[in-house]
C-alpha cells in the first residue's frame, strides 16, 4: 500500500435490547462522540460510509433519514449494506484513491424493531427454501454445527465452553448487552433449546447498537498530530456460494479473506504475529470454525484453543476479550464493534478487559447465513 | 398509444411477502408537543441555536450544525404559499390507500378538486404540506398570503390544522 | 493515489414492464454475461463484484447472497451497495473505487430491479416503505386521512417531483409544453435504443399532451415506467484497459454529496429546512467536486454529452442546470432550440433516459453505462454523431437528497 490509512477516532453505544432512543438519536450520539474522540470537526470530514439494511430497519433506503444525524450533510456519502467492517473497507478504498483524506464509517441496527431471525429467513432463496419454510439462520447454523461436530468429534460441551469464555469476558465490558461472569457449561447446556445443539446461550444476543470509526490517510494523520493512530495494515473480504451450494463445515470464504489480509499485512504466522483477535461469532461453534479458517488452529482442533485457555482473556492469543457477538450483536454494527474493540486494545483504552501489550490485532465481521460473507482487518499500532 | 410492445412467455409464479406492518419503531415525543400546540391553536417549531433555522414540524437534529435543536418557538399562523399543485377532479378508484377507496368512505367527494400546497409560515425555514381551502384553483399563486384554518374544536391532533385559506382584504 | 481506471465492457438486458421469462437471478446474470462478453473477459479475470438493488421492491433481503452464484460472487470479494434511487450510480462508483484504490485490477458493477416481482403496479409497497414508519407515527397523532390522501394523491416519487417542477417553472418561465417536449424526446430516443422500455418512434409533444393529467403540470405521458431490467459495467485498471479495449471510457471524476432531506418530512415526521426542492445543493456540490477531479473548469463548453436521471421530464431541465451545463433558468430554452437532441450541441439522455426506462436499482448505473457507450462509439442506433470526449452521468435518489455525479472521458486522467 502506498499511503497508509489509520483509525483516528471511534465510539460505540452501550448495546442493549430495546434502547430508549430513536434511531436518529442513537446514530447522532455515537457519531458526535467519535468526532470528539478523533478531535476533528464535522466540517473536516470528506466522505461518509454507513452500513445498515432496509429489512432490519423496516425502511426502504435505510440511511435516507439518517444522513443528517450521522454528519453527512453536504458530504460525499454512500451506504454499504450489511456489515460495518465491509463499510470500513469501502471507506478505506476511497481514501486510498486520495479523493478524500478523512472518512467517517458508521454501522447500526436496532434489533428490537423486528425479529432479525425473521429477516434472515427473508434472505433465503425465494424460489425454493423460502417456500418450503423450514430454514432460518439458527436452523441452518445448527445443521452446520452438527456437521462439524460429527466430522471432528467435537462435543456440545466444547461449544458451551466458547459461550462460557465469551459471556464471562463480557462481564468486564461495560458496552456489552449480555454479561454472565460465572455462567457454567452446565447452565449453557440447560438454556432454552432452539435447534439441536444450539441453545439460547450459544446464540448471539440481538441488541440495538451503533458504532462509528473515523479514518484518515497518512498525511492527514501527521498533520492532525494524532497521538495513537491505529493503522489498517491489511484487509480482505470474500463471499461464498449460497447456503445449499457450499461446504458448510469449513469457512473457505473466510480463509480466502484472511489470506488476502495477511498477505497485505505481511503476516506469515497468524498465531504468533497477532496479539489478539475480535471475531463475529453469531453462534458458539462459529468461533471454532472461524479460528480454524483464520489459521489459528488446524481443522477440527479449535476446541483445544478454548479448552486449554489459549484464547481466554489471559491466554496466548485472546479471542473476543470483549465478549464478541454472543455478548452483544447489533447485527450490522457487530463487525465494526469488533474493530472498535481492537482499537481500544491497541490504544490501551479497553478498561477492565484490557489485554496487556497488544500491538497487532485482527478484527472480523460477517454477514449472511452460516457466515457466507466475511471481512477481515489487521490493525496495528505505531 | 403507439408504444412498441414485446410479448414474453410466462414463467412459474411463487409467492412471498415482507410484513412491514409487523415492525415497531421508536419515535420521539415531538409530534405530541406539536399536537398539543395545535390544540392551543399554536404552531410549534424547533430552533437551532447554531444556525438559527426554525423547523416545523419540530425535529431533534440540525444536520447543518450537527447539533440538537432543543429550543422551541411559536410560529405565526400566517404564511406564504411557496408551491402548489392542482389535482384533477376526484374519481373513484384513483386514490386507494390501505385497500380502501376514499370516495367510498366519504373522505373525498366525487368531483372535487384538491389543492395541496406548501406553506411557509412566517418565521419558519421549512414548509408545511396541507390543503388550500375556500379558494378556487384559478386564484392560487406562488407567493399568495394565507392563514390557518383551525378545526372548530381542536382536540390536540394533527387534523386540528385543517388547512390554510387565502387572506382576503375586507 | 487515484489509479486510472476505465469501463471496458457494458451489458444490459432488455427492459420491459414484465420480464416473466427469467427469474431475477437470471435477469442480473444476463447483464453480467453481456458485460463480460463485451469486455472480452471471463469471470475468472474479475477481482471484485459490486452489486446492488432496492431490496424493498423485490421482497428478498440481501438478494446478492442468494443470487450471488449467478453473478459470479462465490469465492470473490463482493460488496453490496444500496442507496435508494442512486443505487446504480453508487454501484458504478463503487466499482471504480475498488479498482482506483489499487486493491483490485478488474471489478464488475451490477445493478438490477424486477418491479414485476411485486404485486402492486409500480411496486408502490417498496416505495412506501421509505416513509412507512413516519406514516404510522403521524397517523397515531390524528393525521387527517383526507389531508394525507390529498397531499400524496400524486403518488410517492411523483409527489415530490411535482412540487419540484412547480418551483422550477415558476422561477424560470418553463411551461407545461416544455415538459411535453422532453418526454417526447425521451420516447423518440428510446425507440433507437434496443434495450429501452417505452419506445415510441416519432413521438411528438402533441401526443404526450393528449394523455390524462395526474396533477398539473404532470401528465401520464410524462411519467417514467416501472421496468424489469439489469445493467453491468466492467471496470479495469489502466494497463488491462488499454490492452483489452480500443476505446475505454475513463473515470475522470466522481462525487456523491448528500443534502438535507428534500421531502417534506424527516424521520418521525419532522420538517426539513429545504424550501425549494429544485435547489438541489447536493447536485451543485457533487458536480463541482467531480469536475474539479476531472480538471474541467467550464462544463458548458467541455462536456459533450450528459446522461441525466430524469424519471420526470422537469428533472432533465433542473439537473442540467445544477450540473452546470446551462445557466440557471435557461435549460428549457436550450432544449426548445434542439440543443439537447441526438444531433444537438449538447445531447442529453439520448438513450431515452430514466423517463423511458426505469428499473430503479439499475437506472443510475445505466446512466454511467450509456455515457460510456457514447464515448466508446458503441451506442448503435442512438450513437450521437459528434465525437464524445467528456460526458457526465448523473443520478438522484433518496428523498431527493442523494446525488451521484460521474464524469467519464475518452482519455485517462
Amino acid at each position: 500500500m502506498e499511503k497508509r490509512i489509520a483509525i483516528i477516532g471511534y465510539a460505540q453505544s452501550r448495546h442493549q435490547y430495546d434502547v430508549q432512543k430513536t434511531r436518529e438519536d442513537l446514530v447522532f450520539d455515537v457519531a458526535k462522540e467519535a468526532l470528539a474522540n478523533a478531535g476533528i470537526l464535522r466540517e473536516e470530514l470528506g466522505t461518509v460510509v454507513t452500513a445498515s439494511t432496509d429489512f432490519l430497519d423496516g425502511r426502504t433506503i435505510s440511511n435516507v433519514f439518517l444522513s443528517m444525524a450521522v454528519g453527512a450533510f453536504l458530504k460525499d456519502e454512500s451506504k454499504v449494506e450489511e456489515d460495518g467492517a465491509a463499510a470500513l473497507q469501502y471507506a478505506m478504498m476511497k481514501l486510498m484513491t486520495g479523493t478524500y483524506d478523512v472518512a467517517l464509517v458508521e454501522a447500526h441496527t436496532v434489533g428490537w424493531q423486528f425479529n432479525p431471525h425473521q429477516v434472515a429467513a427473508y434472505t433465503l432463496d425465494p424460489l425454493v427454501d423460502r417456500q418450503i419454510g423450514l430454514l432460518n439462520d439458527i436452523a441452518a447454523s445448527a445443521i452446520q454445527a452438527n456437521m462439524y461436530m460429527n466430522k471432528y468429534g467435537v462435543s456440545v460441551e466444547d461449544l458451551a465452553a466458547v459461550s462460557v469464555k465469551n459471556l464471562g469476558n463480557a462481564a468486564n465490558n461495560e458496552f456489552a448487552a449480555r454479561r454472565l461472569p460465572d455462567v457454567s457449561v452446565g447452565e449453557v447446556l440447560k438454556s432454552k433449546l432452539y435447534y439441536e445443539p444450539l441453545r439460547e446461550l450459544m446464540i448471539s444476543q440481538t441488541a440495538d447498537g451503533c458504532a462509528v470509526v473515523i479514518i484518515a490517510s497518512e498525511d492527514k494523520v501527521r498533520k492532525l498530530g494524532v497521538e495513537c493512530p491505529v493503522w489498517i495494515e491489511g484487509v480482505g473480504c470474500c463471499q461464498e456460494a449460497y447456503l445449499r451450494d457450499r461446504d458448510l463445515v469449513s469457512l473457505s470464504g473466510l480463509k480466502s479473506a484472511a489470506q488476502s489480509a495477511y498477505q497485505m499485512a505481511g503476516i506469515t504466522n497468524p498465531f504468533t504475529d497477532l496479539d489478539l483477535a475480535e471475531v463475529t461469532e453469531r453462534f458458539a461453534h462459529e468461533e471454532l470454525l472461524i479460528c480454524e479458517a483464520l489459521g489459528l488452529a488446524r481443522e477440527g482442533r479449535a476446541k483445544e484453543l478454548v479448552n486449554n485457555g489459549v484464547t481466554a482473556l489471559g491466554g496466548d492469543l485472546p479471542v473476543n476479550a470483549s465478549g464478541g457477538a454472543l455478548a452483544a450483536d447489533p447485527i450490522c454494527a457487530t463487525g465494526l464493534v469488533r474493530v472498535v474493540e481492537c482499537v481500544r486494545q491497541i490504544r490501551g483504552e479497553a478498561g477492565t478487559h484490557q489485554v496487556p501489550g497488544v500491538k497487532r490485532a485482527l478484527a472480523h465481521g460477517q454477514f449472511g447465513l452460516c457466515a457466507q460473507k466475511n471481512t477481515v482487518l489487521i490493525l496495528g499500532g505505531e | 398509444m403507439a408504444y412498441l410492445k414485446d410479448e414474453r412467455p410466462e414463467t412459474m409464479m411463487v409467492e412471498g411477502d415482507w410484513q412491514v406492518g409487523a415492525y415497531r419503531w421508536k419515535a420521539p415525543r415531538l409530534l405530541e408537543e406539536f399536537s398539543a400546540g395545535l390544540k392551543e391553536k399554536k404552531i410549534i417549531g424547533s430552533m437551532c441555536m447554531g444556525c438559527g433555522k426554525v423547523i416545523t414540524q419540530p425535529r431533534h437534529l440540525c444536520g447543518r450544525c450537527h447539533r440538537r435543536m432543543d429550543e422551541r418557538c411559536v410560529l405565526s399562523d400566517w404564511g406564504t404559499i411557496t408551491c402548489f399543485v392542482i389535482s384533477p377532479k376526484v374519481e373513484k378508484g384513483k386514490y386507494k390507500l390501505f385497500g380502501m377507496d376514499p370516495v367510498d368512505t366519504g373522505t373525498l367527494k366525487l368531483g372535487e378538486i384538491l389543492i395541496p400546497v406548501f406553506v411557509r409560515f412566517d418565521g419558519a425555514d421549512s414548509n408545511i404540506n396541507c390543503l388550500l381551502l375556500n379558494a378556487k384553483p384559478e386564484e392560487v399563486s406562488i407567493g399568495m398570503r394565507v392563514k390557518v384554518v383551525w378545526a372548530k374544536e381542536p382536540k390536540g391532533q394533527m387534523a386540528d390544522l385543517e388547512g390554510v385559506e387565502p387572506i382576503r382584504e375586507k | 493515489m487515484f489509479r486510472n481506471c476505465a469501463i471496458i465492457g457494458c451489458g444490459q438486458t432488455k427492459h420491459t414492464s414484465r420480464r416473466r421469462d427469467v427469474s431475477v437471478a437470471e435477469l442480473a446474470q444476463q447483464a453480467v454475461q453481456a458485460a463480460l462478453d463485451d469486455a472480452g473477459i471471463t469471470m475468472k479475470d474479475v477481482g471484485c463484484v459490486v452489486s446492488g438493488n432496492m431490496q424493498g421492491f423485490g421482497g428478498v433481503a440481501q438478494p446478492e447472497q442468494w443470487l450471488g452464484d449467478w453473478i459470479g460472487c462465490p469465492g470473490k470479494p463482493a460488496i453490496r451497495i444500496a442507496t435508494g434511487g442512486t443505487t446504480g450510480g453508487s454501484v458504478g462508483q463503487g466499482a471504480c473505487y475498488t479498482v482506483a484504490s489499487g486493491m483490485y485490477d478488474v471489478s464488475i458493477g451490477v445493478a438490477w430491479e424486477k418491479h414485476s416481482d411485486s404485486k402492486e403496479a409500480g411496486a408502490t409497497t417498496g416505495l412506501m416503505h421509505v416513509g412507512m414508519g413516519n406514516l404510522f407515527h403521524a397517523l397515531t397523532y390524528g393525521l387527517s386521512l383526507r389531508n394525507l390522501i390529498a397531499t400524496s394523491a400524486v403518488g410517492a416519487a411523483a409527489g415530490v417531483a411535482v412540487y419540484q417542477a412547480m418551483f422550477y417553472m415558476h422561477r424560470s418561465g418553463c411551461k407545461q409544453e416544455h415538459l411535453d417536449m422532453v418526454a417526447a424526446k425521451a420516447r423518440r430516443n428510446a425507440a433507437k435504443n434496443q434495450y429501452a422500455h417505452l419506445q415510441w418512434p416519432n413521438c411528438r409533444p402533441e401526443d404526450i399532451a393528449k394523455t390524462e393529467t395526474i396533477a398539473w403540470p404532470f401528465r401520464y405521458g410524462h411519467v417514467c415506467p416501472a421496468s424489469d431490467g439489469a445493467s453491468c459495467i466492467v471496470v479495469a485498471e489502466e494497463k488491462t484497459a488499454k490492452r483489452l479495449c480500443k476505446q475505454p471510457a475513463w473515470f475522470l471524476g466522481l462525487a456523491s454529496y448528500s443534502d438535507e432531506e428534500n421531502q417534506l418530512q424527516s424521520e418521525n415526521f419532522g420538517g426539513v429546512g429545504v424550501i425549494d426542492p429544485s435547489e438541489q445543493m447536493g447536485c451543485r456540490v457533487s458536480a463541482k467536486k467531480a469536475y474539479a477531479m476531472a480538471g474541467i473548469t467550464d462544463p458548458q463548453k467541455e462536456i459533450d454529452l450528459a446522461e441525466i436521471y430524469q424519471p420526470f421530464p422537469s428533472q432533465e431541465l433542473i439537473f442540467s442546470e445544477r450540473l452546470g451545463l446551462f445557466d440557471d433558468g435557461t435549460a428549457w430554452r436550450h432544449m426548445e432550440k434542439g440543443e439537447t437532441d441526438i444531433n444537438g450541441r449538447l445531447p442529453i439522455s439520448v438513450s431515452g433516459g430514466v423517463n423511458a426506462t426505469n428499473a430503479i436499482g439499475s437506472s443510475a448505473l445505466q446512466r454511467i453505462l450509456e455515457a460510456a457507450l457514447q464515448i466508446q462509439g458503441k451506442a448503435g442506433e442512438h450513437q450521437v454523431p459528434k465525437k464524445v470526449r467528456k460526458a457526465v452521468a448523473h443520478g438522484w435518489g433518496g428523498v431527493t437528497n442523494y446525488i451521484t455525479c460521474t464524469v467519464l472521458g475518452d482519455s485517462p486522467r
